[in-house]
């Protein structure tokens, strides 16, 4: 049984993620008695294509990711948001994927951070990292409420505790705030029963958000 | 990795297999009804040619999909000296959309087949599956309701057994001893290689199917 919100860090207008924000948000956890429980990690890969001809790229996804998430360490789920298409697989897909060599790599995202209790919730605070880098590319943040696994009845208490969590954020007065954007799951088959699939497709969705947040900056600085 | 090796077998015969797998195996048979749908890329996609398998397992209350993609046959010398074939394999179980999911990356249908027939799992030198089935064919898209035989009285048989580059040789000489066990009614060899249904399996059949055949394993 459990429940999960993934939130990303919206950064202000003109403002940027940094680590400083990171260690303040890490320490409010802490300043509403969260315990410190250790660390957690979460993959997020995309993938691209490998074409004869690259001129008939639009004819496969370019937002095919591959995502692993902390609860399952077994198990790989795949992500087309475009077509709404999640899919759970043993982590042997990943082998199954090399020996096809019909996608590779583009590019890996770690998420991760630690981990904290604070009695029927869990919370995990992590950055966005690109694999073999310490190039901050964002902050993330998992609340989990462990009693129950029906999103619907969920919902009441998962939004007063986070409304609870942002005014113990907002005195730190950081230039930006987590954000809650919940994926239409239907539209992905997924039922209310909350699984890691659900989870997968709250990743897929936070890293739109936040490649979303940095071409934002990028437009505006130029 | 896996060593298989394939055979054929009348469907009159089948039953005495079943006996004479049951009497060596000690265990009990499992029901399979597998659909089987083998994929192929986009000629567009990928540096070669590749497929992949997602198979339906409808036995279960509830059908569970597996992805498998089978590699090529290990070669040289070692290889040719062993009567099984040795080659890669890989299987992920996975959530029911694996077909949707593949279609988008641009993996098409190229057939797909219905294995109707029964399995026996049992460790013996090395973790053997043995399955018999009939294969059939779909007349129209997914339909397994309506499969027709592939081969009318002719059924497939196939032992496979998990093998890794450590313990491949001894795997393979445990299939090996196993199927001389079955010489008398059918005769395996490495898939492809095809040895047709062998002329004592009549006989043999008759001497299975009597009441005089211990029906357990031997001491």
């Amino acid at each position: 049984m459990t429940i999960k919100w993934v939130l990303h860090w919206q950064p202000n207008v003109g403002t940027s993620v940094n680590s400083q924000i990171l260690n303040e948000v890490s320490q409010c956890v802490e300043s509403i008695n969260g315990v410190k429980e250790g660390r957690w990690k979460a993959t997020l890969t995309f993938y691209k294509p490998m074409l004869r001809d690259q001129s008939l790229a639009s004819e496969f996804p370019r937002d095919f990711l591959g995502i692993m998430v902390p609860e399952c360490p077994n198990k790989y789920f795949f992500v087309i948001r475009a077509q709404r298409i999640v899919l759970e697989a043993d982590s042997t897909i990943q082998t199954i994927m090399e020996k096809l060599q019909s996608y590779k790599m583009r590019v890996a995202l770690n998420f991760e951070g630690f981990q904290y209790q604070l009695g029927d919730f869990q919370l995990r605070v992590g950055k966005v990292v690109p694999t073999h880098s310490e190039n901050l590319r964002g902050i993330v943040m998992e609340v989990e409420y462990l009693p129950i696994s029906s999103i619907e009845k969920s919902r009441q208490i998962m939004e007063e505790f986070l409304e609870i969590w942002q005014e113990a954020l907002s005195k730190r007065t950081l230039p930006g705030r987590f954000m809650h954007m919940e994926p239409n799951f239907t539209e992905y088959g997924l039922s209310d029963h909350y699984s890691s699939q659900h989870t997968a497709v709250q990743y897929a969705n936070v890293m739109a958000q936040l490649i979303a947040s940095v071409q934002s900056v990028q437009s505006m600085r130029n | 990795m896996e060593c298989v090796v394939q055979g054929i077998i009348e469907t009159q015969h089948v039953e005495a297999l079943e006996i004479l797998l049951q009497g060596i195996c000690g265990v009990h048979r499992d029901r399979l009804r597998v659909h089987e749908i083998c994929l192929k890329n986009n000629p567009n996609l990928g540096n070669v040619a590749s497929e992949v398998r997602l198979l339906c397992d409808l036995e279960l209350p509830e059908p569970t999909w597996t992805v498998k993609h089978l590699g090529g046959a290990m070669r040289g010398a070692g290889a040719e000296q062993i009567s099984v074939l040795v080659r890669s394999m890989v299987e992920s179980k996975v959530s029911k959309n694996a077909l949707r999911l593949f279609n988008a990356l641009g993996y098409k249908l190229d057939h797909e087949l219905l294995r109707v027939g029964f399995a026996f799992h049992f460790q013996r030198g090395a973790q053997i599956t043995v399955t018999v089935s009939s294969v059939n064919k779909m007349l129209k898209l997914h339909a397994t309701d309506e499969a027709v035989p592939v081969t009318p009285g002719i059924q497939l048989v196939e032992v496979t057994a998990p093998a890794s580059s450590e313990n491949y040789t001894e795997v393979a000489s445990a299939v090996s001893s196993f199927c001389e066990y079955l010489a008398p009614l059918l005769h395996l060899s490495k898939p492809g290689v095809s040895t047709g249904v062998v002329p004592t399996a009549a006989a043999a059949a008759v001497s299975l199917m009597s009441d005089d055949f211990p029906r357990t394993q031997p001491e």
